[in-house]
């Protein structure tokens, strides 16, 4: 069955409050409000529509921002955790590294040593047909 | 044997404007951001679901690339044009995505319509590209 498009910006509405406030605690009930739907309904058309559910969604979300936060800022990963709204560093890590295939603190390394070396040789990281073709060799 | 793309390159007038549409708006995460002593800038992204496609945005128009009148005015052309159509980006709901980069506002050469492919609506970057984005047929 077609989604109306005034639903369409209910669901579109609900999920960009989700990308504007995923640090903050938020949960089913909170959603469907701002989206004006049931929570059945909304939850029902959020997945239909996204091909994850709002809690898959809101997850990868946080998982997304915190390897961001990782690589550029000095937060522990007690803070990132925190404040991407985790409630718990056991579960949080145990997800980053579900999704990334490394621990949260691995991660930041790799990070910072690709940094450094982007860096130091900035043509260590870029492919030499470019360097040849664009001719940015001195 | 080839196997895969690895790389693929977008070509735009503005790198910080890419910056901010892909990034920022379309949630493209970025894979490098380093700058050469000559001023060219190897900025390369990827899509949120497929880490292994690099595309480096290039900036024709600014420092550290051609250096021949001919070529850069060439391609000062075809991107003020918005001439360069790139490709397909793919959307699981093409309706919800073009409800929520109107109102972040891109800029859509066409609204979703059917096709016999899937729902199409095409998309400009702002900086010089189209892509058509493509819901496919289930």
């Amino acid at each position: 069955m077609p989604i109306a498009p005034d639903v369409y910006k209910k669901i579109v509405t609900a999920k960009l409050y989700m990308d504007e406030n995923f640090h903050e605690s938020i949960d089913l009930d909170r959603l469907s409000r701002e989206a004006c739907l049931s929570r059945f309904h909304f939850h029902r058309l959020f997945t239909r529509i996204y091909r994850r559910t709002p809690h898959q969604y809101l997850t990868r979300k946080r998982i997304d921002q915190a390897r961001e936060w990782l690589a550029d800022k000095d937060l522990t990963v007690s803070e990132i955790c925190n404040n991407v709204g985790f409630e718990s560093i056991g579960s949080f890590s145990t997800l980053f590294k579900k999704e990334n295939g490394v621990a949260p603190q691995s991660f930041r390394h790799q990070a910072w040593l690709q940094q450094q070396q982007a860096q130091s040789q900035p043509r260590s990281v870029i492919p030499h047909c470019f360097i040849d073709t664009y001719r940015l060799d001195p | 044997m080839i196997t895969k793309l690895s790389h693929a390159s977008l070509f735009v007038s503005d790198q910080d404007k890419a910056y901010e549409f892909y990034v920022n708006t379309l949630g493209f995460k970025v894979k490098m951001d380093v700058t050469m002593e000559n001023g060219f800038r190897w900025l390369t992204i990827a899509p949120p679901d497929q880490p292994d496609l690099e595309i480096p945005l290039l900036a024709p128009l600014m420092g550290g690339m051609y250096s021949d009148d001919e070529t850069k005015a060439a391609f000062k052309v075809l991107l003020d044009k918005g001439a360069l159509g790139a490709g397909v980006l793919y959307t699981p709901d093409c309706k919800a995505t073009y409800e929520e980069l109107k109102a972040k506002g891109v800029v859509f050469r066409c609204e979703p319509k059917e096709q016999f492919y899937g729902t199409e609506a095409i998309i400009t970057d702002g900086v010089g590209n189209w892509f058509s984005m493509t819901q496919p047929k289930e």
